[in-house]
C-alpha cells in the first residue's frame, strides 16, 4: 500500500513538469539510440570485414611447412673442443613440404563434431602466360565440391560455370582481371609455367570476380588432379586442408585437439591474421567507448534536473516527512522518478536506435561487395542498453534522492 | 479517560545554535490529559512554536524526554519517528503547506494511503467527510495552489484529521481565516476534544482563541510562566 502511494506521488510529481521530464527522457533515449546505433553499425563493419576476409580464409589451415632446421653436424659433433672449424656457403637440403598422405588426415579432420566441412588444396606459384604476355600469379588446385562448401567459391564465377572444372581435363579459372590483363576470354588458351619449368596449356571455362581485388589479379583454379599432374606429385597430396568448423570464434579447442592427432602445423584463422582480430576488437573498443560516453552525459543531465526538482520541491518534501512519509520514502520516490525516467528512455531509445539504424542502413556506399553502410542487430545489443540506460539514471538519481531523504522537515517548515 | 496522560514533557531544554548559541527553552515541563484542548500563547521569540516542533517528534535535538501515549520518543530514529507521526499526530502549519501539484482531496488522503489501514475507497470517503467537516468538500478536486489561503488552511485541517491521530498539532490554525471561520475551526477541535477524546495544542497569538480553550499555558522567554 505504503509503496504505491509512493508511486503515486512520483508519477504526479513526473507528469506536472512535462517539458523537465521530457528532456530527461530524451537524454536517456538519444543515448540508448546512440549505443544501439554505434553497436549495430560496427558489427555491421565487422560482419561485413569477416564475410570478406572468409570468402578466401578457412577457420582452421593445416600444412606442412619445411622448417628452416638449425641442426649443424659439425657445432654437435665438436661441440666444447679446441677444434678450428669453418664452413664456407652452408646449404639447406629441400625436404618434402606439403602433404603426402591427405587423405588419411582428412577422414580424421572430419571425425570431429565441431567440422563443418573440410577441403584440401594444392597451392603453388606459376606465370600465366598468353602470347608474348607473361603475368606472375599462383593456382590452387582444389576439390570443387568441398571449396564450394568452404568459400561458396561457384558464387563468384560470373562467366562460365563452376563445374566445368569436373568436366574438363585441362580446363582453367582464371580471376576477371588476370584475364582482361592477358586479352582472355572463356574457352581461350592459357599457358602455365611452373616454378620448376614445366609447361602446359590449360582451356579456359569459366572466369571469376572476388571482392579482392589482387585476387582476381593473380589467381587460377585448377582442378586438384589436374594440378598434382602439373607439378608432379601423388595422388593423394595436397599442400593445405582446409577446415571450416561451426563456431569460428572458437577454433582454440579445436585446433588443440587436431595438435595432439595431426603431426603437421595447425593454425587458427585469429593466428594467421592478427591484423582482422585486431581490428574488430578496436572498433568494438571505439563503439563502447562512444555510447558510455554519450550515457554518460544523459546521466549527468538526469542528475541535474533530479537536483533541481529536489530543491524545487524541497518544501514539499518537509510536508511528507511531516505527515508521517520516512527517509526511505522519500528515497523511494524519487528513486522511481529516476527508474521511469530510465525505463520509458530506454524503450523509446530501442525504437529510435533501430529506426536509426534501418536509415542508415538505406545509405548509398558501393565499395567492394557493399551496397549500403552495413548494419547487424544482435539481440544483446538492445538489452544491453536498456540495461545500461537504466543504471545510469538510476545511478544519476541516487545522489539526489539521498539529498532529498536527509531534507530536516523543521528547518523547512520554520522557514 | 479524563485522566490518561496523552503527552508529558519533563525539563525540555533546547539551543539553538545559529547565529550563536542562544538557550530557547530553558527546562520545561508539562503533561497534557488525553482529550484536553490546549493552547500554548506568548510572544514571538517565546520559544512557543520550537517547543511545538519538539513535541511533533520532528525536531530531535534537545535534551529532557518527550512521551505520548505512555511511549518515550526521546532517542528513536527518524524512521520509527515518521511512523509514529503518520499514525498518531496530525499537524497544521502556520503556512498551510499543502502540495501543490495534487488536488485537495489527494493532500488529504496521502496520510492515510501511507498508513495504508484502508482501502483507497474508505479513505475517499473518509476524506470527503474531513473536507466536509470543515465546508470546503466543493473544491474537493481542485488543484491545492487554485485555493486561498483560508481554503488551504481548512484542506490542511482536514488533512491532519485523516488519521484519528490522538493528537492534533496546529500552529497559528486560524492565522488566515476570517472569524466565522475561526469560530467554526473552533467549533471542531472542541468537538474532537470532547467527542472523540482526542488531544489538541494549539500554538496561537489569538487571545480570543486561546480563550476558548480548556487550557492556557504562557510561554515567555523559553518558560512557562
Amino acid at each position: 500500500m505504503a509503496k504505491s502511494v509512493n508511486i503515486q506521488i512520483a508519477s504526479v510529481h513526473l507528469t506536472s513538469k512535462f517539458w523537465q521530464t521530457f528532456v530527461a527522457i530524451m537524454g536517456v533515449t538519444f543515448g540508448v539510440s546512440m549505443y544501439i546505433f554505434m553497436n549495430s553499425f560496427m558489427n555491421g563493419v565487422n560482419k561485413t570485414q569477416d564475410d570478406l576476409a572468409f570468402s578466401a580464409l578457412s577457420h582452421i589451415r593445416i600444412y606442412n611447412q619445411d622448417n628452416n632446421h638449425s641442426y649443424n653436424p659439425i657445432e654437435s659433433e665438436y661441440d666444447n673442443s679446441q677444434t678450428v672449424f669453418n664452413i664456407h656457403n652452408r646449404k639447406s637440403i629441400q625436404y618434402t613440404s606439403g602433404i603426402k598422405n591427405s587423405y588419411g588426415i582428412v577422414s580424421l579432420v572430419e571425425k570431429q563434431e565441431e567440422v563443418v566441412a573440410v577441403a584440401r588444396q594444392i597451392n603453388f606459384s606459376v606465370f600465366f602466360r598468353s602470347g608474348s604476355k607473361k603475368i606472375n600469379g599462383r593456382v590452387s588446385g582444389i576439390e570443387l565440391e568441398q571449396e564450394d562448401k568452404l568459400f561458396k567459391s561457384s558464387e563468384i564465377v560470373t562467366q562460365g560455370n563452376w563445374n566445368n572444372l569436373q568436366t574438363h581435363k585441362s580446363g582453367i579459372i582464371i580471376g576477371k582481371l588476370l584475364a582482361e590483363d592477358l586479352g582472355l576470354q572463356v574457352n581461350s588458351s592459357i599457358n602455365v609455367l611452373t616454378s620448376d619449368g614445366v609447361s602446359r596449356n590449360y582451356i579456359i571455362v569459366g572466369i571469376f570476380e572476388s571482392s579482392l581485388k589482387d585476387i582476381d589479379k593473380t589467381k587460377a583454379y585448377l582442378n586438384i588432379t589436374a594440378a598434382r599432374q602439373l607439378i608432379g606429385e601423388n595422388s593423394d597430396y595436397a599442400s593445405d586442408i582446409l577446415i571450416n568448423i561451426k563456431d569460428r570464434d572458437n577454433t582454440v579447442p579445436v585446433v588443440k585437439k587436431l595438435g595432439l592427432l595431426i603431426p603437421f602445423q595447425i593454425e587458427s584463422w585469429q593466428e594467421a591474421n592478427e591484423q582482422l582480430v585486431a581490428g574488430a576488437s578496436l572498433r568494438n573498443v571505439i563503439a563502447i567507448a562512444v555510447s558510455f560516453t554519450i550515457l554518460l552525459v544523459a546521466g549527468f543531465g538526469i542528475y541535474n534536473i533530479m537536483n533541481m526538482t529536489i530543491n524545487e520541491k524541497i518544501k514539499e518534501i518537509a510536508i511528507l516527512k511531516a505527515t508521517g512519509f520516512s527517509g526511505k520514502d522519500i528515497k523511494s520516490i524519487f528513486l522511481s522518478q529516476a527508474g521511469a525516467i530510465g525505463l520509458l528512455g530506454g524503450f523509446l531509445g530501442v525504437i529510435l536506435g533501430y529506426l536509426i539504424s534501418l536509415l542508415i542502413n538505406q545509405i548509398p556506399f558501393n565499395v567492394a561487395s557493399l551496397e549500403t553502410l552495413p548494419i547487424y542487430f544482435r539481440v544483446q545489443d538492445f538489452v544491453l542498453a536498456v540495461v545500461f540506460g537504466v543504471l545510469t539514471t538510476l545511478i544519476a538519481g541516487y545522489l539526489p534522492s539521498r539529498k532529498a531523504a536527509k531534507v530536516d522537515p523543521v528547518t523547512i517548515i520554520r522557514g | 479517560m479524563e485522566n490518561k496522560t496523552s503527552l508529558k514533557i519533563r525539563n525540555l531544554v533546547k539551543y539553538f545554535h545559529e547565529p550563536e548559541t542562544f538557550q530557547v527553552l530553558k527546562g520545561v515541563s508539562f503533561e497534557v490529559k488525553k482529550g484536553e484542548f490546549l493552547s500554548i500563547v506568548g510572544k514571538s521569540g517565546s520559544g512557543k512554536s520550537t517547543l511545538l516542533y519538539v513535541l511533533s517528534t520532528m525536531d530531535t535535538d534537545y535534551e529532557g524526554t518527550l512521551q505520548i501515549n505512555g511511549d518515550l520518543l526521546t532517542g528513536k530514529t527518524q524512521n520509527q519517528l515518521a511512523a509514529f507521526r503518520n499514525e498518531h499526530i496530525g499537524f497544521v502549519f502556520q503556512f498551510h503547506y499543502l502540495l501543490p501539484e495534487f488536488s485537495c482531496l489527494q493532500n488529504v488522503m496521502l496520510p492515510a494511503l501511507k498508513l495504508g489501514k484502508y482501502s483507497t475507497k474508505e479513505i475517499e470517503h473518509k476524506a470527503y467527510e474531513s473536507l466536509r467537516l470543515l465546508d470546503i468538500e466543493g473544491q474537493a478536486l481542485k488543484s491545492a495552489n487554485k485555493l486561498s489561503g483560508g481554503q488551504q488552511q481548512r484542506v490542511a485541517i482536514a488533512r491532519a484529521l485523516i488519521n484519528n491521530p490522538s493528537i492534533i498539532m496546529t500552529d497559528e490554525p486560524t492565522g488566515n481565516l476570517d472569524s466565522k471561520n475561526t469560530e467554526a475551526v473552533l467549533d471542531i477541535f472542541r468537538g474532537l476534544a470532547k467527542e472523540n477524546g482526542q488531544t489538541i495544542i494549539c500554538v496561537t497569538h489569538d487571545k480570543d482563541f486561546a480563550n476558548n480553550t480548556d487550557r492556557t499555558i504562557e510561554m515567555a522567554d523559553g518558560l512557562i510562566i
